[in-house]
């Protein structure tokens, strides 16, 4: 099980690289492009701006460009053009890593070591004292099997000694790439929950994914991404969108000439027996007093709600996400 | 700086394969230097009557006053083989285990990780040469105790020298692992490159060249290879089995094999450096 924020406080511990939250912005990039030799244009280009507390999910299927852009915010890869800064530094310095902790795709150990040891080996590239380790192990509920050697930890177990891994500094910035793959249902629900406890606070958690409902879970703001371009950005109630309204009323035929003839035939349309506005939500009051006034009965008048799937497929084509 | 070379000092002496790889370079090279000799010394086959003189300096030469001689042998040829390994292993295991990541997203830099990485390495190969250098003063005062003989130490001068010899051999050879390995960022092909220049390439291709003139012989003597021979060479040759490949006067002296040496261990680690430092970790 994974333990909750009310019983592990993580700020609490002492560390000796935390450093103050500084800057309102923490992960800033412009026009960042990355082009593997071989021509492959993984990221093509891309602005984003995540700032401070924030649960930033980045979206897209797979093969998008997701792993890549991360890769060039931790300093992992050089990005062919652009620029980025991340947690006041320049990707892969010093400056940077020491507010970042990472866990870029599959987490990586060392299979001869204990987790203990793992963590142990991390905090001694950074000066941390084995504390650190003691509290990250149990923020992660791994205290229990930090004796075993990693290379006997199933997936579950690794993913969160990957997270712990990324805790170990205390960072200001959580960087997450797919953290629930290979995880049975329970895990991913548990790791979910887990990720939630660690985006309190003003921790700024950014995660990639490529599974919907983990990204409309988490994420307080989220990005789409397909083909290494930044397709749409913004909370997810912004990303549902708010621009269409159901009406359902009666008699059928005279409301729809009175919604065509107010509204324009182009912002009407009929699904499933009602019908569906294109047009500003503050107007809602009007279409019902118009209708209301034509001597109409309004049946139902409601913001239509996208899901975040129909948005996704309708951003990323038939490219999908799962 | 300081942090990388502790963590990786850690990492390093908890991994049981470095020990294992050490243990058994320092079990073969005693059990092939010293007690297969004495065997072939003592218990000469049938025929070998007549090489009387030549089994009696293979057996003196296995007693306390030559140990600086065979332990360098042993250096240069068996422990070079190890020491490549070793080197292969620290460095090629990061890559495949992908847990060079790991380490990249964590403080230090990538520079600071391999000064980390080959200064834990220095140690390691110093260990090793102490490990035969102990080893085979303690079978060659069993040898010669079995044999009712004194037992005469070389000088402390002597056996600093052997070993700070033996160290830069086994150093340079680890290292050139380590460079192979961050190359071709994997074992495999690097234990297969690596044993295959040190064990046939150098010498195949020189000893094909040097017929056609001595500027062959000058370009050889620029080598790292035969400047480990060379160096080994330089504090005479010591009686036994691997030993007498390497018999003769060396072309040059130590301080030109200690030098070359050094510019080979030089370049090879610039050259890791810059790789680590520029590459893409994918």
């Amino acid at each position: 099980m994974i333990a909750t924020p009310e019983t592990k406080d993580l700020n609490g511990s002492h560390s000796v690289v935390s450093m103050p939250r500084r800057s309102a912005t923490l992960v800033e990039t412009r026009e960042l492009s990355k082009q593997y030799s071989g021509g492959v244009l993984a990221v093509d280009g891309l602005s984003l701006t995540i700032r401070a507390g924030e649960v930033f999910g980045l979206l897209g299927p797979n093969g998008a460009g997701k792993t890549t852009f991360l890769r060039m915010l931790t300093g992992l890869i050089k990005p062919t053009s652009g620029n980025a800064t991340v947690a006041d530094g320049s990707p892969g310095s010093s400056q940077s890593l020491s507010r970042v902790g990472a866990m870029i795709e599959a987490p990586a150990f060392w299979p001869y070591l204990s987790g203990r040891d793992n963590l142990r080996l991390l905090a001694r590239y950074c000066g941390l004292p084995d504390t650190r380790v003691t509290a990250v192990l149990d923020e992660v509920a791994m205290t229990e099997h930090a004796h075993r050697a990693a290379g006997t930890y199933s997936t579950g177990m690794k993913q969160r000694l990957g997270v712990a891994a990324a805790l170990l500094k205390d960072p200001a910035l959580l960087i997450l790439d797919e953290p629930t793959n290979g995880l049975d249902p329970q895990g991913m629900v548990e790791f979910r929950n887990l990720i939630k406890n660690l985006g309190t606070g003003d921790r700024t958690v950014l995660l990639s994914s490529h599974l919907l409902n983990e990204v409309e879970q988490i994420c307080t703001r989220i990005g789409v991404i397909r083909r290494g371009k930044l397709v749409t950005e913004g909370t997810i109630d912004e990303i549902r969108g708010g621009t269409e309204l159901v009406v359902r009323a009666q008699p059928a035929d005279q409301a729809r000439l009175v919604l065509e003839k107010t509204y324009g035939a182009d912002h009407v349309t009929v699904r499933d027996g009602a019908f569906s506005l294109r047009v500003d939500m503050s107007q809602t009051a009007s279409i019902a007093k118009s209708l209301v006034m034509s001597g109409i009965d309004v049946t139902e008048l409601r913001p239509a709600e996208r899901s975040l799937e129909d948005v996704f497929i309708e951003l990323t084509g038939t490219e999908g996400g799962s | 700086m300081l942090a990388a070379v502790r963590a990786e000092w850690f990492k390093l002496v908890r991994r049981r394969a470095m020990w294992v790889t050490i243990g058994m370079m320092v079990v073969l090279a005693v059990g092939i230097e010293y007690f297969l000799v004495y065997i072939v010394a003592t218990h000469p086959p049938a025929g070998a009557a007549r090489a009387g003189a030549e089994l009696t300096s293979l057996q003196t030469g296995l007693y306390p006053d030559s140990v600086v001689k065979k332990s360098l042998a042993s250096a240069s040829a068996l422990g070079g083989i190890f020491a490549l390994i070793v080197g292969v292993l620290a460095q090629g295991s990061e890559y495949s285990w992908a847990t060079v990541k790991t380490t990249l997203v964590q403080l230090p830099g990538r520079i600071s990780i391999v000064v980390g990485q080959l200064a834990s390495l220095a140690v390691l190969a110093l260990i090793m040469v102490l490990g035969l250098f102990i080893a085979d003063a303690v079978a060659s005062y069993i040898i010669a105790t079995i044999d009712a003989k004194s037992v005469t130490w070389p000088s402390g001068i002597d056996l600093m020298k052997g070993v700070g010899a033996a160290w830069l051999i086994l150093y340079f050879l680890a290292v050139l692992g380590f460079g192979l390995a961050t190359m071709f960022r994997q074992s495999g092909m690097a234990i297969g490159i690596g044993l295959a220049y040190v064990l046939v390439i150098e010498n195949l291709v020189f000893g094909l060249l040097v017929n056609l003139g001595d500027t062959f012989k000058q370009i050889q003597e620029w080598f790292p290879i035969a400047n480990a021979g060379y160096l080994q060479a330089s504090f005479g040759r010591a009686s036994g089995a691997v030993a007498a490949a390497a018999a003769g006067q060396p072309p040059v002296d130590a301080t030109h094999a200690v030098t070359v040496l050094a510019l080979w261990l030089v370049g090879v680690v610039a050259v890791s450096a810059a790789l680590v430092r520029t590459r893409d970790v994918t």
